[in-house]
């Protein structure tokens, strides 16, 4: 067989490849395409060509919005059946997969839903969006080894206060402006969500502990800016000097070792980077 | 073609393992042979997935089973999801991997779906072409396993079983039967599943899945979400027949059930195993006195 005859074979199937697919994706294709893409499809008798190509794409439908049920159980319900719907329509439509799992479909959602006219008016259901991702993702962030609060205490005090932390990777911080986390609690727990309400942020730490659960705690303002900042890689004397806009001097360096013995405890902590002895 | 035999020893029958029980199949270690992990699950860097792929990949036999190889498409392979592939395998060490000779994507777009490729030669050419660059890289064969389907194309020149015959031969691959894929789209296209079964290279089949679909009539969708049917059963007792022993598992992805139901379902294709080939039974009676096997179907798994 000849190369230009290769050539004119895949381009053939590629033409086939190219037009199932956007059938699939257009959910209501027009006639042009179901034609052309009917027009391939041996008639055997028994359902119709409809049928045949319709089982393929209700399939990419029903598999895609399982997908986004399953990793986003409790924005569906607080958006209720008709707007999830809505909701999961638009996205399948305008976001198509480009991974290869299915775990990474909805990584997009909460900027879809901060961008869409109609859901961008409600800041909360981008922000349960959001912090579902982010339980999915500390749920199967990488595994580390965590670090014992002992590893601080042996360290020569010299070297305290450059002392930096490396935290185990499936730590978040999430931030918003709603109160998006306590609806989602409330919905998990089968009550109702109180209002929206936009009057403040909140910070939430997500991690992975030791037994493997994901975890989640709310976090004060002097908790947010500690561990933004040994998250940005501050040393300890760095951080003990930024508590300084929290608590009194004397305060400061109980305040961060407190934390820290927590977060040695919470499993939060993978590594210690010693500082340089002065 | 030679008469030589290619394909790994017999690993008995296994269940394909889903996330509800990990903890079960961990802290239990249940009378299953071997198990079947979906590759792209277990392609995340670690957490509770990885945590028990390698507690249970510690205790049983492992083989990894992708739906995103999109070995039919026209796109270039993925290098990015071959490299994760060949990662995922130097970790977890399993006996093999297949995929499913169907397309999934094209202009890197995923459909999440395993849809129907035109039966020609020319796609036996492109197909066996991208197979071969695949086990080049992997450095082992590869198995690939018939898809159920609800349509089929003008354009198609042959049966679905003298297609994948044909890839197998031309890529030099193995086959993974999946017995209810077979009845599905026996139904859907009105062919005869024995014909199919038949006509299939006893060397090259290396696995066979089991699964249930739903019926709806006129027409049969591969749901993996319910028991499987009489006729499928039957179907497998045809296949082994014809096949001799192949390894065996049962895949349930949807209505997935206490794990005791499923190894009921396993039973069942232990003991049709048992019925069907003679020496399987011989080599099971060496270490069974009564009862299904289970510690010993292992031991037997490993002849």
């Amino acid at each position: 067989m000849s190369k230009d005859q290769q050539q004119a074979d895949k381009g053939r199937l590629h033409q086939l490849q190219q037009d199932f697919m956007a059938y699939l994706l257009q959910g209501e294709p027009g006639p042009a395409l179901a034609d052309r893409l009917k027009r391939q499809i041996r008639d055997q008798g028994g359902i119709s060509l409809d049928t045949r190509i319709g089982i393929y794409a209700n399939a990419y439908r029903v598999r895609l919005t399982e997908v986004l049920e399953t990793d986003h159980p409790n924005l569906a319900l607080y958006l209720g059946d008709d707007l999830w719907n809505t909701l999961t329509s638009a996205f399948i439509q305008a976001r198509p997969s480009q991974f290869r799992s299915l775990r990474d479909f909805g990584d997009a959602l909460p900027d879809f839903l901060r961008q869409h006219p109609q859901f961008n008016q409600d800041p909360i259901l981008a922000d349960i969006a959001a912090f579902e991702r982010r339980l999915l993702n500390a749920f199967d962030a990488p595994e580390q080894p965590r670090a014992a609060f002992e590893q601080l205490q042996g360290l020569a005090p010299a070297l305290w206060p450059g002392c930096r932390l490396r935290f185990h990777p499936s730590v978040q911080l999430f931030k918003c402006h709603s109160n998006a986390v306590e609806s989602w609690q409330a919905l998990k727990q089968g009550q109702a969500p109180a209002a929206a309400d936009y009057s403040a942020q909140r910070a939430w730490l997500l991690w992975r502990g030791e037994s493997r659960l994901t975890e989640f705690i709310s976090l004060a303002p002097y908790q947010l800016a500690l561990l933004e900042g040994f998250l940005a890689g501050e040393d300890f004397a760095t951080q003990c000097a930024a508590m300084l806009a929290y608590v009194d001097a004397d305060q400061a360096p109980v305040t961060v070792l407190q934390s820290l013995q927590a977060w040695f405890s919470m499993g939060l902590i993978a590594r210690l980077d010693p500082g340089r002895q002065g | 073609m030679t008469n030589t035999v290619i394909t790994q020893p017999f690993l008995g029958f296994g269940l394909g393992l889903r996330t509800q029980h990990f903890e079960h199949v961990l802290t239990q270690q249940p009378e299953v042979d071997w198990f079947e992990v979906i590759s792209e699950n277990f392609m995340v860097g670690g957490g509770k997935p990885r945590y028990y792929l390698e507690a249970i990949g510690e205790r049983y036999p492992l083989v990894m089973h992708g739906v995103s190889l999109s070995i039919g498409s026209t796109d270039p392979l993925d290098m990015d999801y071959l490299k994760a592939l060949k990662q995922l395998a130097n970790q977890v060490q399993p006996r093999w991997i297949s995929d499913h000779i169907c397309w999934t994507s094209i202009h890197g777009i995923n459909s999440h779906d395993l849809l129907p490729l035109p039966y020609t030669e020319e796609t036996v050419r492109h197909v066996a072409a991208r197979v071969r660059q695949v086990q080049d890289f992997l450095g082992r064969r590869i198995l690939l396993e018939n898809v159920s389907s609800y349509l089929s194309y003008k354009d198609s020149s042959m049966d679905e079983w003298q297609f994948l015959n044909a890839v197998a031969e031309e890529a030099d691959c193995l086959i993974l039967f999946d017995v209810n894929n077979i009845y599905v789209s026996a139904r859907n296209h009105g062919f005869e599943p024995l014909d199919y079964i038949r006509q299939m290279d006893p060397r090259r089949v290396q696995q066979i899945h089991l699964a249930g679909h739903s019926d709806y009539g006129d027409y049969v969708i591969d749901t993996h979400d319910s028991p499987i049917c009489d006729p499928v059963w039957d179907l497998y007792s045809a296949a082994l027949t014809h096949l001799g022993p192949v390894s065996s598992m049962i895949e349930r992805d949807a209505n997935i059930p206490e794990f005791s139901v499923l190894e009921q379902e396993l039973a069942m294709a232990r003991t049709l195993a048992l019925q069907t080939l003679p020496q399987l039974a011989a080599d099971h009676g060496k270490h069974h006195s009564a009862g299904l096997p289970g510690q010993d179907a292992k031991r037997m798994g490993s002849l």
